[in-house]
């Protein structure tokens, strides 16, 4: 069956499979950044915004998203600037093996959106969706509360 | 992964091709809202999906009655709706704050979340609690306590359930909800919530569920009946709470033993009366 | 190597990863990330018995199916045994591995494989391959394979390195300095502790992938998440008989290792398909495959006895160690050893020492690397047998530290006696930070304050606890790690490093110092790292290696080049070359006159006396200076329900000079993240019949966000004078400190000892009650 989607602003026309997940048609789309790292919703490494919101693109089935919008990590930057959740994750270290990272950016603008002055608490509660093995999620809390700084500068 | 059993996905453009698509397919149709459930996994001999996200199905409404949430309403939305925020002194929203993960809320419908009878499932044990009712609609629309929907698999056969309603919570009423997991973003090893309504500082309703057990949620009549009549007090919290443990039927599993999950009842049904205990004292002022 | 302290300028900073830009936009830059026409899929049937032997394999009807190009069993591939154990050469692990057994050893182990045009098309012809099998009798516990009538695992006569396979003991180690019966005999307290540590797994978010392709010129590629490329070399060329050189083994980014990707795992079964049909082979673990059949932590049983004067100096100690390897033995002999050679050192005082043990053979999944690598299992016992002292003597846990723990100056006899599955290396400790350490972290913590005073806060009950740990940088004599640096004529530089950056941030730290000696900013140095074909040699990214040993590489070629570049400086300004000085990215002599390295390299690459400016340089590490950690927690346990929280963590390492302080934070934080999931919320758990009952995260509970700690790392100041730039390796310590330390809160807070990990609520809840009655 073929589908219609836009992503990252671009729209594409695609044959698919009524079985296929979301996470399966954005790679084979060219989209690496979203990851594969369970197929079962539990690590939050395929997260993509759906339509404003930030779902696990592997429980998603891709007929679905017929008609939709959808980002990727891929999309965050603008005109060779990156998103402030970008910088924000370089600058305070977020960064180490990277696998999750695309995940976890979409799930930290998923929640900057909706509420641009989250506690600590708020915070990972935003992010508990995300599984990381590397940083301890230390620096991505803390990368969090800078990108809400950004933005909200920006926004002002 | 392709699933290539899958032939066909719908998405109908009302609930009468809906209902006519689900009774066409009989056993090889299943009707889904986020459809987590049937990607995670798809049984042998299902073939076509029949969508439902795309009807006027989320609405969320406050009335005089109540509250009424359409089926395809997604958890994040239903956690967000303001008229659900002030619901009993926001007990959904603590409740739905540690379902899962803000990812899977925002795909979870709330009717997907209803009819899939997981037996860890945070929110049956609470909306069979709160006493919330559900419009199923088949050949004919009928409303039913949601307890009957668990009653037998065979209740939601060729049907489709489209509302949620709660009821509007008489004076002197509170709910609350505890549940006890490994970590975080984990489902529970046992879970509670309860419901009382105090009149002249006696308890005239009471609901006590337990979920998890590792069975699906259900009431603890001994413990709702033996606080009947009688006030409020810590003696009667514990002793409630005693007969749940007694009287509930728990069991092992890979993640907690029969025994330690009898403790938990203990202390999660405890606490939970104890809150509403604290919330009603907290109203009256 | 400048022995002494002084100011960097590219050292020591936080500066951002050299690959964080591409990884924050999404770059596709993991193995999995590119796509090559006709790449065949690979998957793998697994064994659903834990022991028996494959009497037929029947493949025709997956061989039939429309898409299939392939089906691999033992009857069309090498029979050759090999070590999956990424080790230096000759491996320390015995070679009983083939790329399919005609005997199964494991529920998950390799039976057959399909390469198939798509995955789907794969997997239906798994369903479609016959297997007859005659199941035997399995060992199923440590017990079971220490029992003189147990079933053989390893009963093939053409697997070298096994110490007794008739007996399942794969390695058996017995070391000693001193007397300890002896010493037990004079001691004034005697304490001794048993602990239990659990099947555990790494879970990178990755899983492992492989990509392999010929190239144009034929040759062999493995584009793989690999924590050693050149073992992974090595080793394939043995595997599949073809020549070192006919091999070319990249790794790109790659998404976490901690030990479960220093293994050839699948590169040696994607070569050999694409070898066999000449087209590229995906292969990739799903997450289930990950639990069952990668690698796990070698669950251990660890007896340690203390022996001590009145006044708390340690004079006897005995640690024995009992190691499940699994069903094959990679890194068996090595990580038992270390579960001695990383821990008594630390306890110097003590001049009787006897270290012994066995590592076994199981019909169970196979452990491998986990980062600790057996000291993680062997400092539990020990630092709670130390506290029980402490006890018993009446004295500060941390008093007791103080009074035995290794100093600098000082030295041990097991570094000398216990290396990696051979004798070790004598050498002094030149820098120790610990009891500064110690005084911060108790300090952070409240300690004085808190201990002993069990706070109540409704059904919660408070409590702090302490460990003191060391590790290693590198394997002394053993590891090698090399470096070229070649120059640009814009003054940039390319370094070529054969060191692996698993996402630890290596590619920077070694860049960083590179920079520091050439006079750079970090930008106008380019990182090249783990391709065979490419960059020079090195053992990989394991034993806390990388900075110290790789480091070191670097900084030695990166003086060579500097000296290059005066000479040809000093020719420009005509003068000597002593007294020129190379800073920021010029050559200045005392009288100020100055060239920029552009000018320098323009000269040398075009205008007179052209000769590429470049070098390269090796290191063999002579000791291993340990990097020294004191761990400290306060801990609540609800004694309703058993479940513990952890209102503060602190804990303060002295590794050396720390090139980058913010990663080097980010590192320990990470690894003590993954301590503390070791000790409270993870386990593998096994069915009766040898079956992993929960293979997804869903039921194998790692920390998220939400269970986190408040937790404080303190780089203490500290200076390595025989590591580059001061530095010594960091974080593998620190995933070691969170069982002991909980452990000691614990018993801090409700006076229960707990010798079984994970401490699960329901665990201490029965504790808890045990103690009541």
């Amino acid at each position: 069956m073929k589908i219609t989607l836009t992503v990252n602003e671009i729209r594409h026309e695609i044959e698919i499979d009524p079985g296929e997940t979301l996470l399966d048609l954005l790679r084979r789309t060219g989209y690496k950044s979203v990851k594969k790292g369970c197929g079962s919703g539990d690590c939050g490494a395929c997260a993509v915004l759906l339509d404003g919101r930030a779902v696990n693109s592997c429980l998603v089935f891709a007929a679905k998203a017929d008609g939709s919008t959808i980002i990727t990590a891929e999309g965050l930057e603008k005109d060779g600037d990156l998103h402030p959740i970008q910088e924000a994750f370089l600058e305070e270290g977020a960064v180490q093996c990277g696998y999750c990272t695309p995940g976890m950016e979409i799930a930290t603008l998923d929640l900057l959106t909706h509420n641009p002055n989250p506690s600590e608490e708020e915070i990972k509660e935003g992010l508990s969706g995300n599984l990381c093995r590397c940083t301890g999620y230390v620096k991505q809390i803390e990368a969090v509360k800078a990108a809400a700084k950004k933005m909200n500068k920006g926004a002002s | 992964m392709i699933r290539t059993q899958l032939k066909t996905y719908h998405c109908p453009d009302d609930l009468k091709e809906a209902l006519t698509l689900l009774q066409q397919g009989g056993k090889t149709a299943r009707v889904i809202g986020g459809g987590i459930d049937l990607a995670l996994h798809l049984p042998p001999d299902v073939t076509a999906l029949i969508d439902l996200s795309r009807l006027p199905l989320s609405s969320i409404e406050a009335s005089s009655d109540g509250i009424t949430i359409g089926a395809t309403a997604t958890m994040t939305e239903v956690l967000e709706h303001p008229a659900i925020a002030s619901y009993l002194n926001g007990v959904i929203v603590t409740t739905l704050l540690q379902v899962a993960s803000p990812l899977l809320r925002n795909l979870a419908t709330i009717g997907g979340t209803l009819v899939s009878t997981h037996p860890w499932s945070d929110v049956i044990p609470l909306f069979l609690a709160l006493g919330a009712e559900v419009t199923l609609v088949g050949e004919m629309s009928e409303r039913i306590p949601l307890s009957d929907l668990y009653d037998s698999r065979e209740r939601l056969k060729g049907k489709i359930l489209t509302v949620v309603h709660l009821p509007k919570p008489a004076a002197g009423t509170a709910a609350a909800f505890r549940q006890f997991s490994r970590t975080g973003f984990d489902v529970a090893l046992l879970n509670c919530a309860c419901f009382v309504r105090v009149e002249n500082g006696r308890c005239i309703e009471t609901r006590i569920i337990v979920g998890g057990t590792p069975r699906l949620a259900s009431s603890l009549p001994k413990a709702e009946e033996s606080l009947i009549g009688a006030a409020l007090t810590e003696e009667a919290i514990e002793r409630t709470a005693r007969i749940a443990q007694e009287s509930s039927s728990v069991g092992d599993d890979r993640r907690a033993s029969a025994g330690y999950r009898r403790e938990l009842v203990y202390v999660g049904v405890k606490r939970s009366l104890s809150e509403i205990k604290d919330q009603l004292e907290e109203a009256k002022r | 190597m400048n022995g002494q302290k002084r100011t960097f300028h590219t050292v020591g900073k936080s500066l951002q990863k050299v690959d964080g830009l591409s990884l924050v936009t999404g770059k596709p830059m993991f193995v999995n990330d590119i796509d090559l026409p006709g790449t065949l899929h690979v998957k793998i049937l697994r064994s659903p018995h834990a022991h028996a032997q494959i009497l037929a394999i029947d493949s025709s009807k997956a061989e039939a199916l429309p898409g299939v190009i392939l089906v691999l069993t033992h009857e069309n591939t090498p029979t050759t045994r090999y070590t999956t154990a990424g080790q230096g050469y000759p491996e320390p692990s015995p070679y009983d591995s083939r790329i399919f057994d005609t005997k199964v050893r494991f529920i998950g182990d390799r039976v057959a494989a399909v390469a198939a045009e798509t995955e789907d098309i794969a997997l239906e012809a798994l369903k479609l391959i016959e297997v007859q099998y005659e199941e035997l009798p399995a060992v199923l516990s440590l017990d079971e394979a220490l029992s003189s009538d147990a079933p053989v695992i390893h009963d093939e006569e053409d697997s070298p390195g096994i110490y007794d396979a008739a007996q399942n003991i794969v390695a058996d180690v017995d070391i000693d300095a001193g007397d300890v019966t002896r010493g037990f005999a004079e001691s004034e307290i005697v304490v001794e502790t048993t602990c239990e540590t659990q099947y555990a797994q790494h879970t990178p978010i990755e899983p492992h992938v492989v990509l392999s392709y010929l190239d144009v010129d034929g040759r062999l590629v493995l584009r793989t998440s690999t924590q050693v490329p050149f073992h992974v070399r090595r080793i394939v060329a043995y595997a599949l008989h073809i020549p070192v050189h006919r091999i070319h083994v990249i790794k790109p980014r790659i998404g976490g290792g901690f030990g479960t990707k220093q293994e050839v795992l699948l590169e040696d079964l994607a070569g050999f398909v694409t070898l066999r049909t000449g087209r590229p082979a995906l292969i990739e673990l799903t997450r289930q495959e990950e639990f069952i059949s990668s690698r796990t932590r070698h669950p251990m049983r660890v007896r340690v006895k203390l022996g001590a004067k009145k006044d708390g100096t340690l004079h006897a100690i005995e640690m024995e160690g009992l190691s499940n390897t699994g069903a094959y033995g990679s890194h068996g002999l090595t990580v038992l050893s270390n579960t001695g050679s990383k821990t008594l050192p630390l306890y110097n005082k003590a001049p009787n020492v006897h270290f012994f043990g066995k590592a076994v053979y199981t019909n169970l999944p196979v452990a491998g690397a986990y980062r600790g690598y057996g000291a993680t299992q062997g400092y539990f016992p020990l630092e709670t047998a130390m506290d029980e002292l402490a006890e018993r003597l009446n004295l500060d846990p941390i008093e007791l530290r103080r009074r035995n723990h290794i100093r600098s100056g000082e030295t041990s006899p097991i570094f000398e006696k216990l290396g990696e599955g051979r004798e070790g290396v004598a050498f002094t400790i030149k820098s120790c930070e610990l009891p500064r350490c110690i005084e911060i972290g108790a300090e952070r913590i409240d300690w004085a304050k808190k201990r002993g005073k069990r706070i109540r806060e409704g059904s919660w009950v408070h409590g702090i606890g302490m460990s003191i740990h060391m590790q290693g940088s590198g394997i002394p004599q053993i590891d090698m790690g090399a470096a070229t640096i070649k120059m640009n004529e814009d003054g940039s530089f390319n370094l070529l490093i054969g060191a692996t950056d698993l996402g630890t941030g290596s590619d920077t730290i070694l860049g960083q110092i590179a920079a520091e000696v050439l006079g750079v900013p970090l930008e106008k140095v380019i990182v090249t790292s783990s391709d065979t074909d490419i960059t020079p040699f090195d053992v990989g990214a394991y034993a806390s290696s990388t900075t110290y040993v790789s480091g070191t590489a670097v900084e030695r070629a990166a003086e060579k080049v500097r000296e290059q570049i005066i000479e040809v400086a000093a020719a420009m300004l005509e003068t000597e070359p002593e007294g020129l000085m190379v800073a920021d990215e010029r050559v200045t002599a005392h009288d100020g006159r100055s060239v920029t390295l552009t000018e320098v390299c323009q000269r040398a690459m075009y205008m007179t006396d052209q000769f590429q400016i470049a070098a390269t340089a090796s290191c063999v590490p002579q000791e291993s200076p340990p990097p020294f950690m004191a761990s400290f927690a306060e801990v609540a346990v609800d004694t309703e329900t058993g479940f513990i929280k952890i209102p503060k963590y602190v804990v303060a390492i002295d590794c050396g000079t720390a090139i980058n302080p913010k990663m080097a934070q980010g590192q320990m934080e990470g690894s003590i993240a993954n301590g503390i999931g070791y000790a409270l919320t993870e386990e593998m758990l096994l069915s009766s019949k040898g079956r992993v009952r929960n293979p997804t995260l869903f039921d194998y509970k790692i920390l998220g966000s939400l269970d986190m700690p408040p937790l404080e790392v303190i780089l203490v100041d500290s200076y390595e004078p025989t590591g580059p730039m001061g530095a010594k390796s960091v974080a593998e310590i620190g995933i070691n400190a969170p069982i002991p330390t909980i452990a000691n809160a614990i018993y801090d807070a409700v006076g229960i000892r707990l010798k079984k990990t994970p401490f699960t609520p329901e665990r201490i809840l029965a504790a808890l009650h045990e103690q009541r009655t």
